[in-house]
């Protein structure tokens, strides 16, 4: 049987005699804490987003207008939402948003390098990760302004969808510019992919540019920003009602 | 009446230091020698599960390291149930607070592997698969990952759950949601392991990272998101037995 804590009663003894063991414990506390938190965001974040957006972030020759910029707000707002309540509600830090994506970029990069440039072979310039570090920082000082989850969630969900695109094209323009092959015309992230084969994703599982997208022409990736955005917005408001759950203290009864 | 439940500890208690630097160090060394032995020999001898050279250097690795996770968790959880605290009323407000960094401790130890785990093996894993096409479940990098990651992580995950189940106070008369939410995770990745490579020799050869056959790793992922909680409970009897008596805190 499940139970909410009771508040928490008044304290009839201590471990710490002065306030400077006090502060002493506070710090090994801290020590140990911290730490824990970065590596467990690192280890979380990673996994999630690697289960989720995957391959749209692996390769460049993925980052395409209608599902990367759809499915990376959908899964990267995911942590910033469930530990946004936690940090602010019980802690009132505004840093969740900030702290959470530092953590997966820096994954990211240490695992890109390791894995899939050292191990794997493929050139960094082909599976760089992609930047969100600003999204986060937005997220955060919109919380803290507004000091509102309801309010975050609208605006900062919104900003997570709707600039995933814009602030990644610095790093992707160079790898959009058109070549020609045999004949054939070519973004130069598309020939990067050509040529170093992965076996296991075939060009028919490569889910970029379906459909009728390229009859759409430039339209389809502002198009998808706002409806990301707006998609985003009960997103976000829906992990951040998860992180409330997440962030109760219950206990349950021993049957023995 | 063990010696636990009579010690009074007269200096405040401290964090056990050297105890985690140990652990660490010990953890960082099996991971990274696992991962230099990965790097070298798993595109040279790790391609063709039917050559001896596989059966050698992975499958004497794989034959060896699943009863000795086996044995250190079954000895470490069974020792630290039958040493467990029986007089909890007793146990002295700094002992507590020891026994509250201890268990932050092993949770930080947690951490570390979730980190080493379910980041740097899985996208090793990732990176893997697109460069081969498998003809086992027991690859390199599965054997690196499913094999050794995840039961680590299972096990660093059951001790500390153990340790504060049969330590604190708190914990014992009760049984902690979300601390079981957090730890049950990983246990139910194994589960789904065996889904998921059923489903891959049968309806999906591909290994798209993001397709749906792999979201049953996620939502167990998402059980540590009930961290917050355990935060909560830890937190709350911290400040409780790190309060100043004579003058009010801060």
């Amino acid at each position: 049987m499940a139970q909410d804590a009771p508040a928490a009663p008044a304290p009839t003894r201590t471990a710490v005699a002065t306030s400077a063991e006090q502060r002493r414990a506070y710090i090994q506390f801290d020590l140990l804490i911290i730490p824990l938190i970065v590596l467990l965001f690192m280890g979380i974040f990673s996994f999630h987003f690697a289960l989720l957006v995957g391959d749209w972030d692996y390769w460049v020759d993925w980052r395409d207008r209608r599902w990367w910029p759809l499915v990376t707000p959908l899964a990267l707002s995911v942590l910033p939402g469930v530990f946004g309540y936690l940090l602010w509600d019980r802690l009132r830090l505004p840093v969740a948003g900030t702290l959470t994506i530092l953590c997966l970029t820096f994954a990211s990069w240490v695992s890109r390098y390791l894995n899939f440039h050292l191990f794997a072979d493929f050139p960094m310039n082909m599976v760089w990760p992609s930047t969100y570090i600003a999204l986060g920082l937005i997220f955060d000082c919109i919380l803290l302004l507004s000091r509102s989850f309801f309010v975050t969630g609208l605006f900062g969900g919104f900003l997570f969808g709707l600039l995933v695109y814009p602030l990644n094209w610095p790093l992707l323009a160079p790898f959009q510019v058109p070549v020609e092959l045999h004949g054939t015309m070519l973004t130069v992230a598309d020939l990067l992919g050509y040529e170093y084969v992965r076996t296991a994703i075939p060009e028919y599982v490569r889910k970029i540019e379906q459909s009728t997208l390229r009859t759409f022409g430039e339209a389809v990736t502002p198009l998808t920003a706002v409806f990301a955005g707006f998609l985003n917005i009960l997103n976000t408001w829906f992990w951040m009602w998860i992180g409330y759950l997440g962030a109760k203290s219950v206990w349950l009864r021993k049957i023995t | 009446m063990s010696a636990t439940n009579i010690a009074t500890v007269e200096a405040p208690p401290k964090a056990p230091w050297i105890q985690l630097a140990l652990a660490l160090f010990v953890i960082g060394s099996v991971f990274a020698i696992y991962r230099v032995y990965q790097h070298s020999t798993a595109f040279t001898l790790g391609l063709d599960y039917f050559s001896e050279d596989f059966q050698t250097y992975w499958m004497t690795l794989l034959y060896a390291q699943l009863p000795i996770l086996t044995l250190l968790g079954a000895g470490i959880v069974g020792r630290l149930w039958f040493t467990r605290e029986r007089y909890p009323a007793q146990v002295s407000a700094r002992e507590e607070l020891r026994r509250h960094y201890v268990v932050l401790s092993q949770i930080l130890v947690f951490a570390i592997v979730a980190y080493l785990t379910a980041s740097i093996f899985t996208e090793a894993d990732a990176a893997w698969h697109q460069v081969t096409v498998r003809d086992t479940d027991f690859t390199p990098t599965h054997i690196g990952l499913f094999y050794l990651g995840i039961p680590c992580f299972i096990m660093a995950g059951i001790v500390a759950f153990t340790y504060a189940h049969t330590r604190l106070p708190k914990f014992i008369e009760r049984v902690s949601l979300p601390f079981a939410l957090v730890v049950a995770g990983p246990i139910m990745i194994m589960p789904n392991l065996g889904l998921n490579e059923w489903g891959h020799t049968f309806f999906y050869a591909e290994e798209l990272f993001a397709a749906p056959i792999h979201w049953g790793f996620v939502l167990l992922g998402w059980a540590t998101f009930a961290a917050g909680g355990l935060v909560v409970q830890l937190l709350t009897r911290i400040v409780e037995l790190t309060r100043v008596m004579d003058k009010p805190a801060g």
